[in-house]
């Protein structure tokens, strides 16, 4: 991770400072390590936390990985078993695919969303911006339950708006439930929905944070709106599209009430998840060693996957210099 | 850097806040733990959407009686096993519950009940009550019955007749045909919505004769082929013309959909009979016998279990309470305001439903219960001896399974294997 | 040092906007926002409305956006159906609790992570971003057992607590500090200010926009937190809003009118919070340190 400002400052009177200070630096080794104290200071309140309560009971859940523990009585060894057996399982690489099919629809329907309309509700242009930004924050308050229901209302199957509307027309009803890719579609919409809200948060601070002087500098230029925004926005807001695009995969990744509220994870088990596939083999069935081998090895695919963003993150960041 | 003194001691300000919000918040929970000062108060936990007053208006009665509070906590549904594994390795139960089924964690935690159940003036109904080695851990507040509902208003505008009488009821076939009829004739959307429940399933299967997953030794036996037969035909009927094959496969609401008044028939069960009666004010509705093929029967299931902790010094009261629960006069209270069927017997209940047909859906439910063939109730037979025996239980398949079947990804045998397999994953 | 000037942004370019050839350009954004308001508003109207309708109307066929009969009988049971007032409260201090403490901890995390070079530094990021790796369902019961051992059960610090640390608002932080020029840093060391006092005086203040927007986060998580407070807390008088409208979700069927009166009545003091906070970061005129 690169953690140095890619941006041109003045500097002349810092770099005329710098002579008078090599005694300190001599003295602390190395120019750049020389702070110990007080980074540690500043993550002790996070570290303490998150070993206490992140560290500890992954350690009793992976322990408990290794065991075929029911919840009650004794945790028997059975060591590698657990996750034999979940390699072998055809229905937990069926929820692998979909949920990576998910993700990788729901991110970027997410990303365009969310910075559309942060973009939008930063600009001059646009008038009326405190109601609709009420609009926009609103879907990401309401609890899967209640979204269930507003979705199933819309697209419902038998009695929804959408084929209400169809048949109207004349058209025939369209089977946003017993179609397995139709659902998923549902899914995405009320994804992208309710999900927008957090991340246009986040853009609208990075938005907030590019200086004018680079949009003034542009517009003398003669640049017209879309080359700011893709010469300058999206670059100015880079180090925050990173962290959405990855959060948002990750959050993806681990979904699972939004399904069960929509569709159950259906038609069937053909959208089920990985959570929900962890739920339904592991905790619904007592087998908490199999459920915490599962979780387990979601999370190695997650660091996997963050990992490979986190290079492109880096070969991005060094292309640009 | 003119950083406003204000500005630098509003920071310091907000973390004191956090830090002593903190502080104070662990200050002020885990208090009432263990006072000694002989149980003046017990907690009772049950779980209910109602606006159920009947366990409230029995504290204050027992409260005059015995000068000892009943603490009501009403806990949501979703969440509540939950809570009480947790609690249980918390050391933190309540004194006394009704819960929705037990646990192993906490098994051992019960008190015996048997001088209740074994009480003549109160006549429970044994055959709900399970019994381990002469002690009974558990008594249900009332037992629920699955039934049918209709919609009237659609049944007399094609003006087809439906039996009253559950001694004269219809088969399956008689019932799917009027309900097409009523169908045709009045353009409704489809014949019957089916709750997705396994509890439903079991009536399904055992008024056809069925004898569904029963309890062989203490591992699931694979059913019979009636039963096979009979859930190759219940996927046929969602075909999205007779049912629609949304319910099963994706979760959609059946209740809803029968709300819509677009529903001929729902199968479901009595609980639903305080919410119709409020609930349902477009078209007229109205509860018709289960139809038998030939076996007149349906799935019984138990409402609540009442339990009590044995918490140290406030076991014996929380025993009273249950004790004074059950009572026969108190009962009928109890059962009267929640609109339970009584697992009593022989009571005189007037429910305060205002409408008549709330009033006439209880007394036939009741009917049925008495004709129903005795395996009606060996489903939650089966899950209570597991318990009873100390058997981590999982959650039933049948759901799962019936979905996948009923999507056609799989054929019933499978279905059936999965289930079985399913249901003895923890055994 | 950039002070807050409280001019609202559209002040701040209006001399932008008198050009010609604007005109186009406001009705261009403005009808796209409002389309984009329209789609996102749509299922919250029907939301809201379906709010004020009696049970009965609820799902009849043919579908109906507006109520025939205007009615808040479910405002008022689900006023009554659970101690709305009181579990009100207790939300609210668990909420603000938490959001306090999480900024705080973010943004010294944030700031550590992104101004400091140590090889740990990055491998404690790593760590971090785990968090978000285990779902919750997984580690909810072993957390349990901890928090117990700790002796935290049954209190509102126990709901608090683990909800503190957060990749998403230390990430946030990071990255913002990443957009301030290291100069700046630079010139407070040689201006003989000492580590933390920097952080304090300077840095912090620069991050308003990033807090509060975090703090809009952070209230919305703890509000809407279910499972994790019902399962901590045993003394009723201590239940959180949500424990409260899940209780009007039953075994076997929903009490729809109540459940969505309910819900409406927990949003509202969300949807204040946010407008009010998003006053404050609209009008920051954040800029970090170039304009120096």
């Amino acid at each position: 991770m690169v953690d140095s400002d890619q941006r041109p400052g003045p500097t002349p009177s810092a770099a005329a400072e710098r002579p008078a200070e090599p005694a300190k630096t001599r003295r602390r080794g190395r120019r750049r390590n020389r702070y110990i104290a007080t980074p540690l200071l500043l993550i002790s309140a996070n570290l303490v936390l998150f070993a206490t309560f992140f560290v500890w009971p992954a350690a009793i859940g992976l322990a408990y990985s290794f065991t075929s523990y029911t919840g009650v009585g004794p945790a028997p060894f059975v060591g590698m078993e657990n996750y034999l057996h979940l390699f072998q399982d055809d229905q937990f690489y069926a929820a692998v695919v979909r949920t990576l099919i998910y993700t990788g629809c729901a991110v970027p329907m997410i990303f365009v969303a969310s910075l559309g309309v942060a973009y939008l509700l930063i600009s001059p242009y646009a008038k009326g911006k405190p109601v609709a930004r009420a609009i926009f924050f609103i879907p990401w308050l309401i609890s899967p339950i209640i979204a269930g229901v507003i979705w199933r209302w819309i697209f419902g199957e038998n009695f929804g708006l959408a084929n209400f509307i169809i048949t109207e027309f004349g058209g025939k009803a369209v089977p946003w439930q017993s179609n397995a890719n139709l659902s998923l579609v549902v899914v995405l919409i009320a994804t992208t929905w309710g999900n927008t809200a957090f991340n246009m948060l986040i853009f609208t601070a990075a938005l907030k944070n590019v200086p004018t002087a680079y949009y003034e500098a542009a517009e003398l230029d003669g640049a017209g709106a879309w080359q700011k925004f893709r010469r300058i926005t999206l670059p100015a807001i880079a180090p925050t599209s990173f962290i959405v695009v990855l959060l948002t995969t990750l959050n993806s990744m681990k979904e699972y009430p939004l399904f069960k509220a929509i569709n159950g994870g259906g038609p069937g088990n053909e959208n089920n998840l990985v959570v929900q596939y962890i739920y339904n083999t592991g905790f619904r069935r007592a087998q908490i060693g199999y459920a915490s081998a599962a979780s387990f090895v979601l999370m190695l695919i997650l660091l996997v996957i963050a990992g490979m963003q986190l290079m492109v993150n880096r070969r991005m960041e060094s292309g640009q210099q | 850097m003119a950083i406003s003194a204000t500005v630098r001691r509003g920071r310091w300000r907000l973390l004191s806040v956090g830090v002593v919000a903190t502080l104070a918040l662990s200050a002020c929970g885990s208090s009432g733990s263990g006072s000694s000062s002989g149980a003046k108060k017990i907690t009772f936990w049950y779980s209910t959407s109602a606006q159920n007053q009947g366990y409230t208006d029995l504290a204050k009665d027992f409260l005059a009686k015995t000068g000892v509070t009943v603490e009501i906590v009403n806990i949501p549904n979703d969440g509540y096993q939950d809570k009480l594994k947790q609690a249980a390795q918390a050391n933190s139960l309540p004194d006394a519950a009704s819960v929705p089924s037990l646990d192993n964690i906490w098994v051992n935690q019960l008190q015996d009940l048997s001088s209740i159940t074994n009480n003549a003036e109160n006549k429970i109904n044994k055959t709900f009550v399970t019994e381990k080695d002469g002690k009974v851990l558990t008594i249900p507040s009332d037992v629920t019955a699955a039934g049918l509902f209709i919609n009237k208003s659609l049944f007399d505008k094609a003006k087809v007749t439906y039996p009253t009488d559950p001694t004269k009821t219809w088969t399956w076939d008689e019932f799917l045909a009027a309900a097409d009829k009523v169908r045709t004739a009045t353009k409704a959307k489809y014949d019957l919505v089916y709750d997705n429940s396994p509890a439903r399933i079991r009536a399904w299967i055992y008024t056809h004769g069925g004898k569904g997953f029963q309890l062989s030794g203490d591992k699931f036996a694979a059913p019979d082929a009636t039963t096979v037969q009979e859930l190759t035909d219940f996927a046929k009927l969602n075909n999205d013309v007779i049912m629609p094959k949304s319910v099963w496969t994706s979760g959609a609401d059946p209740n809803a959909l029968f709300k819509s008044g677009q529903v001929v028939a729902y199968f479901s069960g009595v609980w639903q009979v305080a919410d119709f009666a409020d609930g349902i004010t477009n078209f007229e509705w109205a509860s018709a016998p289960t139809p038998a093929q030939p076996v007149h029967a349906t799935d019984i299931n138990l409402g609540g279990k009442v339990v009590a902790f044995t918490n140290g010094d406030k076991a014996s009261a929380a025993k009273q309470w249950v004790d004074f629960l059950f009572q026969r006069d108190n009962y009928t209270k109890l059962a009267e305001a929640n609109g339970y069927l009584p697992i009593e017997q022989g009571l005189s209940l007037t429910y305060p439903f205002k409408k008549q047909v709330a009033l006439d859906s209880f007394a036939l439910y009741t009917k049925e219960m008495e004709l129903a063939d005795p395996i009606s109730a060996s489903g939650q037979a089966n899950q209570a001896t597991l318990l009873l025996d100390g058997k981590a239980t999982s959650e039933d398949p049948t759901k799962a399974e019936m979905a996948k079947l009923i999507n056609g990804q799989q054929d019933t045998q499978k279905t059936v294997d999965n289930i079985v397999s399913g249901l003895n994953a923890g055994l | 040092m950039t002070v807050d000037t409280r001019k609202p942004p559209t002040l701040r370019r209006t001399r932008k906007a008198a050009k010609t050839g604007d005109v186009p350009r406001k009705f261009f954004s403005s009808s796209v926002m409002w389309l984009l308001a329209i789609v996102y508003g749509f299922p919250v109207l029907w939301f809201v409305l379906s709010s004020l309708k009696p049970t009965g109307d609820l799902f009849t066929y043919p579908l109906t956006l507006f109520p025939k009969h205007f009615t808040f009988s479910g405002y008022e049971k689900a006023w009554t159906s659970f101690n709305f007032a009181q579990y009100f409260l207790n939300t609210l201090i668990v909420a603000t609790a938490a959001t306090v403490l999480t900024i705080v901890a973010s943004a010294a995390s944030g700031y550590a992570l992104a101004k400091y070079n140590n090889w740990w530094l990055k491998g404690f990021a790593v760590c971090i971003l785990a968090t978000t790796m285990l779902p919750g369902e997984t580690i909810l019961p072993s957390l349990f057992v901890v928090i117990r051992d700790i002796g935290l059960y049954n209190s509102l610090a126990g709901v608090v607590v683990p909800a503190v640390i957060t990749a998403t608002g230390t990430f946030m932080f990071r990255q913002f500090f990443v957009t301030v020029p290291n100069d700046l840093l630079e010139a407070a060391r040689i201006d003989g200010s000492g580590e933390l006092s920097t952080f304090i005086r300077i840095m912090l203040p620069l991050s308003r926009p990033i807090m509060l927007t975090l703090a809009i986060i952070s209230f919305q998580w703890r509000w809407n937190d279910f499972l994790w407070p019902l399962v901590i807390l045993n003394d009723p008088h201590q239940f959180t809003l949500q424990i409260g409208v899940a209780s009007i979700v039953g075994a076997e069927n929903v009490n729809w009118s109540v459940l969505l009166g309910a819900s409406v009545l927990s949003m509202i003091p969300l949807v204040l919070i946010y407008l009010v906070f998003q006053r404050y970061i609209m009008n920051a005129d954040i800029n970090a340190g170039l304009k120096d």
